[in-house]
């Protein structure tokens, strides 16, 4: 199943950011060449957080001990070793991990489910908040929640809101058509009821 | 329930010179509340059992939960002339007592975590060193350590191949030697006193014996402390926070002789507590 971890326009080249993918940790980063990558947030010798990391080029280095590792997620160079060619089974855990309206998509090596079709809406915005998932969307009349993805109306234009589970709360990433200033000011009235306590 | 053998050894529970009277320093030792205080001259630590076994040694209490199955280990340093005794105060992180110390015997992550202070890039190798069990006084050790630092110590004036040793001297203690830039026939001596408040979260005392008598003792503190907060960046984010103590969670190196050895210490006398012992 692919979850939404973002907005391509947040992720720019060279950064790293934490993901999740339903319980899972991810760090996901941009290469400078722009490619894209979704790991378990572990770093497989000491399990430093990998989102804590650095990129540099078209790899990404773990910030303990500079481990550093290419986009298919093998170890390419171990600092304290630098003679040495890293053994194979120096690996992060690589997630499939694609672009799409916009919208960052994760999903586990192999998966054969297709992406959720937002075909015509265009990203917006992505909040984090605590909500439940039947309290929201309780509280957003005529909205349809089919897996992962709200649907519905904003001023009589289509939006969506593709849901993601983090270990801090809830991440909402909005998509829609229109005046994107109107829809990110109905997306701060979400999480105003959030904030009142309106969604948990 | 926590093996006896855990509960049998010292751990450090305060700085002397803090400890007040009644209700002192309320904190926790291996999950349980205990209180550090004076009762006149005497300094006494009460946890719900009762009084618990005390010792004073380099600045420190330290308490025995159990039955000492020893006494403290020494640090002879402590009582050689010309050198100052520096107690550097508390860092408290959200990690394994194990993880901490881990992290203290560690000279690889110099260049990435104490950039351009205890290492910079391109100088990342890490030489062969020895690693022994001393079979006579059970502990771990490291030596013939050697590391390029372009600022090894609050006192050192620019780049130099510092030599180290490192000592495990109890599960939750350790202590390093590093070449002097004072005093070429000596060793700085730094320990690590971690307070195991559970498994997950412990205290750090650094503490250290010195020869040098020109930096003043706020600048050597803040430079202790500024070293251990970046540590504790690296210690709250690792994944699982025990230390696992199973082969295969995690990959070591020839620059990680002297986690696995006390990895492998740690398990054979079944010293655990802060450790993940089934592969997850």
């Amino acid at each position: 199943m692919w979850v939404a971890n973002g907005l391509s326009q947040d992720l720019p080249a060279g950064v790293v950011m934490a993901g999740a993918w339903q319980g899972a940790e991810l760090a996901i980063w941009r290469s400078a060449a722009g490619r894209l990558s979704a790991w378990g947030d572990r770093c497989p010798h000491r399990g430093m957080r990998l989102s804590h990391g650095f990129v540099r080029g078209e790899t990404l280095s773990c910030i303990y001990h500079g481990w550093t590792y290419g986009s298919d997620g093998a170890c390419r160079k171990i600092p304290a070793h630098p003679a040495m060619a890293p053994p194979a089974a120096i690996k992060a855990e690589v997630y499939q991990c694609v672009e799409a309206d916009g919208v960052i998509w994760v999903a586990p090596a192999g998966t054969d489910a297709a992406l959720p079709d937002l075909g015509g809406l265009a990203a917006v915005r992505s909040v984090a908040l605590q909500a439940d998932r039947a309290a929201l969307a309780a509280a957003l009349p005529g909205f349809v929640a089919q897996r992962d993805i709200l649907r519905g109306q904003v001023a009589g234009a289509a939006v969506a809101l593709a849901l993601q589970d983090r270990a801090t709360g809830l991440g909402l990433h909005l998509l829609g058509v229109g005046d994107p200033v109107a829809l990110s000011r109905w997306l701060d009235g979400v999480v105003r009821l959030a904030e009142e306590g309106a969604l948990a | 329930m926590i093996p006896d053998v855990v509960l049998n050894e010292w751990y450090p529970v305060a700085m002397a010179a803090m400890v007040g009277p009644w209700p002192g320093r309320q904190t926790m030792l291996l999950g349980s509340e205990i209180n550090v205080f004076l009762d006149g001259d005497a300094i006494v630590v009460r946890g719900a059992a009762g009084d618990l076994a005390v010792t004073l040694a380099y600045g420190h209490v330290w308490a025995c939960p159990g039955t000492p199955a020893h006494p403290l280990f020494p640090i002879p340093e402590a009582a050689q002339p010309g050198r100052r005794l520096v107690d550097c105060g508390v860092v408290r992180v959200k990690c394994s007592p194990l993880r901490a110390v881990e992290n203290f015997l560690d000279i690889a992550h110099f260049p990435f975590v104490h950039t351009d202070v205890l290492g910079a890039e391109p100088h990342t190798e890490v030489g062969r060193y020895d690693v022994q069990i001393r079979e006579d006084s059970d502990e771990v050790w490291a030596t013939k350590v050697h590391f390029y630092q372009p600022q090894a110590a609050k006192s050192a004036a620019g780049g130099i191949v510092t030599e180290y040793m490192y000592r495990v001297a109890a599960s939750t203690s350790a202590v390093l030697y590093k070449t002097c830039p004072n005093n070429p026939d000596e060793w700085d001596v730094i320990g690590i006193f971690v307070q195991p408040l559970t498994e997950e979260l412990c205290e750090v005392w650094p503490w250290m014996a010195l020869f040098d008598d020109t930096t003043p003792q706020a600048d050597l503190i803040q430079f202790q402390q500024m070293i251990f907060l970046q540590d504790r960046s690296i210690l709250e984010n690792q994944i699982p926070r025990l230390l696992p103590l199973d082969p295969g969670k995690e990959i070591p190196t020839q620059a990680d002789l002297t986690s696995i050895a006390y990895r492998r210490w740690l398990k054979r006398k079944g010293l655990t507590y802060g450790a993940q012992m089934v592969a997850a």
